[in-house]
């Protein structure tokens, strides 16, 4: 029986099996090998046609999903998850009374590792304006054709 | 002695007021608007006034505007006193008792402050000093004084107190990914975002920083859009 099967293979030899196989697809998914390359590096390895058509078809079934996990592993800074705003006008303020001093307040939610953090902060208008001037030109130089030949000749 | 100060004073008048500065230090502005208050010493008074010692340590009832000058500004005024020697190394005040020069420095800050707390207006101050027995031509000359630094003593009030982090700039970097040491052709586009905030009390703060894809920096663009929109219907309401 199977069970028997497995019994008769010391510990190590499967410890050594299973490295190895977990080893073969991490690297062919982390390179993105093509086919016939995946298939000419496990020829050399001596094993029977059909082992080598199941391992290649584990290859391709699991490779993206091996490729997004190795994904999360890479450094990685805070990402932005959404920002929530409020419009809040500071009346007065126990130095100075009567004020109209117009302000957005904001709470920018972040990922890091799993964590979500929120900070809040403040802005004035003009610098509002600034802001959203700026990051709009950010946005248009992916258009640019300097960024946009970049990622044609880079696939 | 009060004939020491009466020519002492007539030497101040004609002495030119000084430059205001735009970021008007505090002590400064204080100075300018505490000359015309010392010439006016009204030690033998008996009304008491907020120039007088007992006065302003709170020991006595001020009459007439005694719900102004508050204890609570007393503190800020002390604030604002910052350093005796500043007043006391001024060569213009050289013959002046030095007690009395930092209690009248205190009095006269706490009536600025308060009148620049309260935007109190000229007939407003004219009134009080009034009460306080200063004569129309000290009223007049710390009015024309008041009236000229009004602007920077209320940016420099406004400015004090608490809120959250204050973002002042943005710097942004646009990357394409081409691998990693886990993952190789991961050709993607990213962007890195660093907002730079200050901290109202210490001034400077760790910048923050986020990466973004550019689905997510137009989603971050398009909240700050409505923002400036709803402030802006906001300003024509």
């Amino acid at each position: 029986s199977m069970r028997n099967y497995f019994l008769n293979i010391g510990i190590d030899t499967i410890q050594h099996g299973v490295d190895g196989l977990v080893y073969l697809l991490t690297e062919s998914s982390k390179l993105m090998i093509s086919e016939v390359d995946f298939q000419d590096s496990i020829h050399v390895l001596g094993f029977s046609d059909e082992l080598n058509k199941s391992l290649l078809q584990l290859y391709l079934d699991n490779r993206k999903e091996i490729r997004s996990i190795l994904g999360e592993l890479a450094p990685r800074l805070p990402s932005y998850h959404s920002l929530e705003w409020r419009l809040d006008v500071q009346l007065a303020s126990r130095s100075l009374r009567q004020q109209i001093k117009p302000a957005v307040t904001m709470k920018l939610h972040l990922n890091q590792n799993e964590d979500q953090t929120a900070q809040v902060l403040q802005t004035d208008p003009a610098t509002l304006l600034h802001l959203i001037q700026q990051l709009e030109q950010a946005l248009g130089e992916m258009k640019m054709n300097h960024c946009r030949r970049i990622v044609r000749n880079m696939k | 002695w009060e004939g020491d100060v009466k020519a002492a004073g007539a030497q101040r008048r004609t002495a030119p007021p000084g430059t205001a500065c735009p970021s008007a230090s505090a002590p400064r502005l204080l100075l300018r608007l505490l000359i015309p208050c010392l010439l006016a010493l009204p030690f033998h008074s008996e009304t008491p006034n907020v120039f007088h010692f007992k006065v302003f340590v709170g020991k006595v009832a001020f009459k007439g505007r005694a719900a102004v000058f508050s204890t609570v500004c007393w503190g800020l005024a002390n604030k604002c006193v910052i350093s005796n020697s500043f007043i006391l190394d001024d060569p213009d005040l050289k013959d002046i008792d030095p007690t009395v020069l930092k209690h009248c420095h205190a009095a006269a800050a706490t009536c600025i402050l308060e009148a620049g707390k309260q935007k109190a207006d000229i007939s407003a101050i004219s009134t009080c000093l009034e009460d306080c027995k200063l004569d129309k031509e000290r009223i007049e000359q710390f009015c024309t004084e008041y009236q000229k630094n009004k602007d920077a003593l209320e940016i420099l009030l406004g400015s004090i107190g608490r809120s959250p982090l204050h973002i002042t700039d943005v710097s942004w970097r646009l990357e394409y990914q081409i691998k990693n040491n886990q993952l190789h052709k991961t050709y993607q586009p990213s962007y890195l975002v660093t907002l730079n905030v200050e901290n109202s009390d210490s001034g400077s703060h760790p910048d923050v920083s986020f990466s973004c894809t550019m689905e997510q920096l137009q989603d971050l663009v398009g909240k700050l859009k409505d923002a400036a929109k709803s402030l802006e219907r906001a300003t024509q309401m």
